[in-house]
């Protein structure tokens, strides 16, 4: 079972992406609400991917990614936007994310999004 | 609803009312520094645009576009710091949107649908915008990026890559992805980013697919296409371009040479731009970023907490009392009388002593800090004095004093009552202030302590307090006086003003007076097992003070036996428990019965009598007197025997009981330690019937 880290400020975000991964086979070993914690939950767990939202308290997802990046290159990646932050998306992307998904996203998006990264 | 599961919705609900707290506190303290800081507006947008993303998951359409818009507004503050902005009508408009969402959140936690139309406010909040951008063009053009009028864009992604040589492959891709995935563009930059390492040179249609949100709808439409040179075979691109995500279909052709491919041909001279040129600014210093993590690392200890459902505490606090219950039925049990057991006793020390741990920490997991809803008052007093144009300060302490989650829920209500009834009634207008050597502005503290087993929260103004003789006149009106004027205090002629039925105010404002009157607050209060006294000096203003008690569930209870039957007193109302001799009771002329201690004469209230018990026991003498105190009302009760002090779990008096009318003076039951049922005695209630007249 692929083990995943969510993050993101809002605990109903990760609730719902968590129940979405739990109906899908993954297992989510851990979530982080602010780019710091998410940041030592990574090292601690060593996720095979971790979704992780842009805009956070204290650290945002994009400097989160980059220390995780800088901490394990190979880091999978997968970030959660909202609407109207092209400019976030892309500068993730350049920054080593493999993907990233549109808030509202459907089940089915996300998942095929995480096999397709994992692949 | 996308997900009607409960769980998710609940956390909907809970994050959701909480963020719009925090930010109501936000609004509310900007505005009262007369402006939103740097960190205030970073707050609001942060707060938008989660309550932006969750609403969307939930399908609250009207929710997520109503954040979205304060959140573009909050954007523009954010990022151009515009000089000069209408903070009153900023606040204002934001207030609304709370006001929106608070709304719809109540409908839907009371399983409506949340079915509000938010587009006027939208549109209101749109046109602040257009207004703030128009007034704060820096004159220099945003849109700086308009450079290029050639037709295709060429990335050349590898400088590494082997020149081009024999081997060199060309390829046509049409890529399609599925719909609704959004940002269409930045997909694309994704596919066009993987290909780094891999192709040598990528052009694709639409050409700029960084920051032009048009070329989303071209990609929708006609698919993005690329052209590919690349020294990997058709096999190994196939499969490269397959992986991209949400992938809906992908045509991938071979041209024979770069000449069949125009774009190739026409662009074979063009200079090289990186990709990762794109993007990717540069990074802050490494010393900084610790620092920062060394804060997060205590900044995360906040972080240990879970939210739980109230539900799932009710019930945990339930059988917590079952369990007390259950463990006076061993310990006490009655086939273990008169045995020898010093064993058996440690073990029930022990256990005692643990359940009575739980207990604690059961009952303080569910108390909860007066602070929210003390804050909330902040919203009230600065809308009321907005609309009734009046200046007052409300000043808060003791807001961490903690009360039971339940008894929180009926706070909320009665407190806004009463702050509105003091701006509204209380807090005289500027001038007339003035005129009688006041300050300005008017003051309302807003006080929690504790007191004893009870806490005490008192609302005082220095408005023009309550005025005797008007309370009297609408009292007799009204035909409230159940006592002669004479005989009453101030005390009692003031708590008039909570009874039903009781309003002073004439004129119907919006707020107050609109004939739910302050009876709602003794009410409320009431419920939770708790007293209201007001204090007020005409002129100097009033005083009311709520008495609740700390928590519902478990009181100390004396056990008393009347008959064959069984009543519980709690502990906290009982002042001494004594014998009289015979010539200590007096008869008053009516037949009332009392009883005189140390010189003093009080009540007594035949507790057999009262609940129509059959007892042996009718002379005082041979049973015993609980002098038991409420409301500054002492009263002694007569019955046959004190049986021991226990702590025991209120339990609602049956429906079918209570449905009977038959029960006043009862506040619910409880089961003793021996399995037999126990009534518990509400001596607020039989203060209130033992007055005379």
């Amino acid at each position: 079972m692929k083990r995943v880290l969510v993050v993101d400020d809002a605990a109903f975000m990760r609730m719902a992406i968590k129940e979405m991964l739990n109906k899908n086979g993954f297992e989510v070993v851990g979530e982080a609400e602010n780019g710091y914690t998410a940041v030592r939950r990574f090292k601690e767990l060593k996720p095979d991917v971790v979704t992780i939202d842009i805009t956070m308290p204290e650290m945002t997802g994009i400097e989160a990614l980059k220390l995780i990046k800088e901490f394990d290159p190979g880091a999978v990646a997968v970030m959660v936007s909202a609407m109207g932050q092209e400019s976030m998306v892309r500068e993730a992307i350049a920054a080593g994310a493999k993907s990233f998904i549109v808030k509202p996203f459907k089940e089915e998006h996300m998942i095929q999004i995480l096999n397709k990264v994992l692949l | 609803m996308k997900y009607s599961n409960e769980p998710m919705l609940d956390m909907f609900i809970f994050e959701t009312t909480q963020l719009i707290e925090q930010l109501e506190t936000a609004i509310l303290s900007s505005e009262k520094s007369n402006c939103y800081t740097q960190a205030a507006i970073n707050e609001i947008f942060r707060i938008m645009h989660t309550i932006k993303g969750c609403s969307a998951m939930m399908l609250l359409d009207d929710i997520s576009s109503l954040a979205h818009a304060i959140e573009d507004l909050f954007y523009f503050l954010r990022e151009e710091k515009p000089q000069n902005v209408d903070c009153c009508t900023l606040s204002d408009l934001v207030l609304e949107g709370v006001d929106f969402v608070k709304v719809e959140m109540e409908k839907i936690k009371n399983g409506d649908a949340a079915d509000g139309k938010a587009y006027s406010l939208i549109d209101n909040i749109k046109a602040f915008l257009a207004v703030l951008k128009h007034s704060n063009t820096s004159g220099a053009p945003a849109d700086t990026k308009e450079h290029n009028s050639e037709k295709w864009h060429k990335n050349c992604v590898s400088r590494e890559a082997a020149p081009p040589s024999a081997a060199i492959n060309f390829f046509k891709a049409v890529i399609f992805f599925e719909e609704g995935c959004e940002m269409e563009n930045i997909r694309a930059f994704e596919v066009v980013h993987n290909l780094k390492g891999i192709a040598d040179e990528v052009y694709h249609i639409p050409e700029n697919i960084t920051d032009n949100s048009k070329s989303s709808e071209i990609i929708q439409r006609e698919g993005f296409k690329l052209y590919i040179t690349t020294h990997y075979p058709y096999e190994q691109l196939y499969e490269l371009l397959m992986r991209t995500v949400l992938l809906k279909k992908l045509e991938l052709t071979e041209a024979e040479s770069r000449d069949d491919i125009p774009a190739l041909s026409q662009a074979a001279h063009e200079m090289c731009a990186r990709v990762s040129e794109d993007g990717s600014p540069g990074k802050g210093g490494n010393g900084q970023r610790e620092a920062d993590y060394a804060e997060a690392q205590h900044v995360s200890i906040h972080n240990s907490i879970i939210s739980v459902n109230v539900n799932k505490l009710d019930r945990l606090m339930d059988r917590i009392g079952e369990m007390v219950i259950a463990e006076a039925m061993v310990v006490q049990n009655p086939d273990l009388k008169g045995m020898q057991m010093d064993n058996f006793q440690k073990a029930a020390w022990q256990l005692n002593k643990i359940v009575g741990e739980i207990q604690d920490m059961v009952m303080s997991i569910r108390m909860v800090p007066l602070a929210d809803t003390f804050n909330k008052m902040h919203r009230i007093v600065r809308d009321m004095c907005r609309k009734l144009d009046k200046e007052v300060e409300l000043e808060i302490t003791g807001e961490e004093t903690e009360v039971d989650k339940n008894i929180i829920e009926h706070i909320s209500d009665p407190l806004m009552h009463l702050i509105r009834n003091s701006i509204d009634h209380g807090i005289e207008p500027p001038e007339e202030r003035k005129a009688a050597g006041k300050p300005h502005s008017g003051r309302i503290a807003l006080e929690a302590r504790n007191a004893g087993s009870d806490v005490l929260i008192i609302v005082k103004d220095d408005g023009r307090g309550l005025n005797r003789e008007r309370i009297l006149t609408k009292a007799r009106e009204n035909d409230l006086l159940l006592k002669p004027e004479d005989d009453m205090s101030d005390r009692e002629i003031f708590s008039l003003i909570f009874l039903a039925g009781f309003s002073t105010k004439d004129g119907v404002s919006e707020y107050s007076g609109r004939g739910v009157g302050l009876d709602v607050v003794t009410k409320n209060i009431e419920k939770v097992g708790g007293s209201v006294q007001v204090d007020s000096v005409m002129g100097r203003g009033t005083s009311i003070t709520m008495k609740i008690p700390l928590t519902l569930a478990i009181i100390d209870g004396m056990n008393i036996q009347v008959g064959s039957a069984r009543y519980t007193i709690p502990i906290i109302s009982i002042m001494q428990s004594f014998r009289p001799a015979e010539n200590d009771i007096i008869t008053d002329p009516d037949g009332n019965e009392m009883v005189m201690l140390r010189g003093c004469c009080y009540p007594v209230l035949r507790l057999h009598e009262h609940f129509n018990v059959r007892t042996e026991i009718t002379e005082f003498t041979k049973g015993i007197f609980i002098m038991v105190e409420s409301e500054h009302k002492v009263l002694c009760i007569f019955a046959d025997e004190l049986l021991g002090q226990q702590q025991v779990v209120i339990k609602a008096l049956p429906a079918y009981i209570r449905s009977s009318g038959k029960t006043r003076g009862l506040a619910g039951c409880t089961l003793l330690g021996d399995g037999s049922i126990s009534l518990i005695v509400d001596i607020a209630g039989l203060a209130g019937l033992s007055e005379p007249g």
